[in-house]
């Protein structure tokens, strides 16, 4: 056992945190959209990919400012989710492996679609000047635009909350969650409310896409790079909001000391083998729902 | 109503003869070295689109990490491999020299021995796919959440073999210098000879997986793609069956991966890679998951495509690749052999009842006819 200083473990608790907060945003559609309607979308890195390739367009060719850049992406990815749910999604929704496959397929062309039009080569989003500076928190070094993707992932965490759980339409999505048929009976328009959560959780992605342009370079090939972690910070959670921000704030944590005793793959491994082992003994995630079985 | 001829078992068997006697056949007009190892190297990705037909089209497990038995026995020959060509005085491989290790490591030294290495390629594989199945399936981890596990599986081997440089070169991988030694001859990848090696086991895969899928075993195995819960009731060991069906396609997927290295004399990381992996899937699913022949034709078809366009049109045909995925999907979702099926049918259903309505084709009759599709 190596000697571990105080200030390295508060350093990595901090960071741990930071990576949580990146995976959240990352996984929050997906997190809706198969807590709701019940897909494993396989085109969900790409819809993230989409969301920084918008802010990059929106930001190199009409001069938009970033912050604009954040709910514009969200628009564009929305829409680009509600055409892929309206023309090829609603036909599968009782055939959930077919959904992942058909899904997997969007993605495929989604990728290789931007690949031809932008090229390979890798685009940048810039941020504003502000954003580019370090804090520094007595021994702890944070990038300002970390913090600001922390406190937007809590932003958008609150606002999801309180659209599922303060809102007409979230009582509806609820509804329609516990039983589509009573829900339906009850006059709730079903596949209404999939198409807008399908939507939406697009939308997230697209949103957490324009961060992940700052933080990463912008490739066609982006999106693969977070979705395995984001579909983890799913299943870990079991498909609900509290699961999800749960399971990656200890995901997260669980990286970033993992990180600290050997090296930032090594502790990927780990952290992939201790959640396959995780999952032995709670197939359905930490806060599971109790469901019938068939 | 006839039968439909697409599920009479000798008009299969004829099928299957018939297309292993065109790829015999092959090297009898196809001289050129290079164009040879190319269509061996078809041969390994039919051998991995049998192996997920097998399990995902009979078994309904959606493996989503093929790559795993595929690469680690891919590892395990291209070990073997190399060590063909160190001695005792110079034991390490070049690229651990680069990396300053000073010893060869522990795990390389089982590797001497050529025979024993093989043989390690594909226990490995096999008994992880043992220990990581009935981890999964006594969990009762089911559907798409198998997909999603498998492909966490895979990405972590992907990481760690990226991550241990020194001991397997990392992003570039191993390129062993020589052809593989054994049985005193050298089996060299451009040779008839090497071709030869993949039909054989090819052949005897395909065999092997058609018999099993008409066994009892094989029937249990349908069944519970369907309805899990009532084959459980009726009191078979479900998480035994499953993590069977699931380990034979991994052991194919390894014998597959040694092919490989043998053919190519390279493996990286990529192996490994996600892509890698579902590609498998969508050959299996443009060809028909409830065919192995299907899904052999799938990867023969979607492979031999692809490298006919060549890199020029990758992108353009990647996309029409996905677009082409997401029609059968939706569509199709037996992919073009059921489509196959349903045509049969058709036919089947419009001709004259013969003898009444429990009338028996005449199956040699029918065979001539499936033979000539």
């Amino acid at each position: 056992m190596p000697h571990i200083e105080f200030a390295s473990v508060v350093n990595a608790l901090i960071l741990g945190l930071s990576i949580a907060s990146i995976w959240l945003i990352a996984a929050i559609g997906l997190t809706i959209i198969y807590g709701t309607v019940g897909v494993i979308n396989m085109a969900h890195g790409e819809f993230l990919m989409l969301g920084a390739y918008t802010s990059y367009v929106l930001q190199s060719f009409f001069g938009l400012p970033f912050l604009l850049c954040l709910p514009a992406s969200f628009i564009v990815v929305a829409a680009i989710g509600l055409v892929i749910e309206r023309g090829l999604i609603r036909y599968l929704y009782n055939r959930p492996l077919d959904t992942l496959l058909a899904t997997w397929g969007v993605s495929l062309v989604l990728m290789q679609g931007v690949r031809i039009l932008f090229g390979s080569d890798p685009k940048y989003v810039s941020v504003p000047e502000i954003f580019q500076s370090n804090v520094e928190f007595g021994f702890v070094s944070l990038s300002v635009f970390r913090i600001f993707v922390f406190g937007f992932t809590a932003a958008v965490v609150a606002g999801t909350v309180y659209l599922f759980y303060r809102t007409r339409f979230g009582m509806q999505v609820r509804a329609v969650m516990q039983n589509k048929e009573m829900a339906a009976s009850f006059g709730i328009n079903a596949d209404r409310v999939y198409m807008t959560t399908f939507a939406i959780g697009a939308g997230l992605a697209g949103m957490a896409g324009c961060l992940f342009g700052v933080l990463a370079i912008v490739l066609p090939t982006m999106g693969t790079a977070y979705v395995v972690q984001a579909f983890l910070v799913v299943v870990v959670g079991g498909g609900t909001l509290v699961g999800s921000v749960a399971a990656s704030g200890l995901t997260g944590e669980l990286q970033s000391i993992f990180a600290m005793l050997s090296n930032d793959t090594f502790a990927r491994f780990l952290l992939y083998v201790l959640i396959v082992v995780f999952l032995r003994f709670r197939p359905r995630g930490l806060f599971a729902v109790a469901k019938a079985r068939r | 109503m006839t039968k439909n001829l697409f599920h009479d078992k000798t008009a299969q068997w004829t099928i299957y003869a018939v297309f292993f006697l065109c790829l015999a056949a092959i090297p009898a007009f196809v001289s050129d070295g290079f164009l040879l190892n190319q269509f061996a190297t078809y041969g390994v990705y039919a051998m991995l689109a049998l192996s997920i037909s097998l399990c995902w089209g009979f078994g309904g497990i959606l493996n989503l990490g093929q790559g795993i038995a595929f690469g680690l026995a891919a590892y395990g020959m291209a070990m073997t491999m190399q060590m063909q060509s160190q001695d005792a005085s110079n034991p390490l491989p070049p690229f651990m020299a680069n990396n300053s290790l000073e010893q060869l490591p522990f795990f390389w030294e089982p590797f001497w021995n050529t025979g024993f290495g093989i043989v390690l390629a594909l226990v490995v594989p096999t008994l992880f796919y043992v220990i990581f199945g009935s981890l999964m399936f006594r969990a009762r981890v089911s559907g798409p959440f198998i997909a999603i596990m498998t492909l966490a599986m895979l990405s972590a081997l992907y990481t760690l073999i990226l991550d241990m440089q020194p001991y397997t070169n990392g992003v570039n991988g191993i390129s062993p210098p020589a052809a593989l030694h054994i049985f005193g001859t050298d089996i060299d990848p451009y040779s008839t000879k090497a071709y030869w090696i993949v039909f054989a086991l090819l052949l005897l895969t395909t065999v092997a997986s058609k018999l099993l899928t008409q066994s009892k075993f094989g029937l249990v195995v349908q069944a519970l793609r369907g309805d899990p819960e009532r084959v459980r009731f009726l009191g078979y060991n479900v998480a035994l069956y499953e993590t069977v069906i699931y380990t034979i396609s991994g052991l194919i997927a390894a014998i597959a991966g040694c092919l490989w290295v043998m053919l190519v004399q390279y493996v990286s990381p990529a192996q490994f890679d996600v892509t890698f992996s579902i590609t498998m899937v969508i050959w299996a699913g443009i060809g028909g998951r409830l065919s192995l022949l299907g899904a052999i034709l799938g990867a023969l078809m979607i492979q031999g495509g692809q490298s006919y366009l060549g890199d020029q049109f990758l992108n353009t045909w990647l996309l029409l690749l996905g677009g082409f995925f997401i029609l059968v999907v939706r569509f199709l979702p037996r992919g073009l052999a059921g489509l196959l099926e349903k045509v049969l049918g058709m036919v089947a259903d419009r001709q004259p009842r013969e003898s009444g309505p429990i009338a028996r084709p005449l199956a040699p009759h029918h065979a001539v006819g499936a033979s000539e599709k």
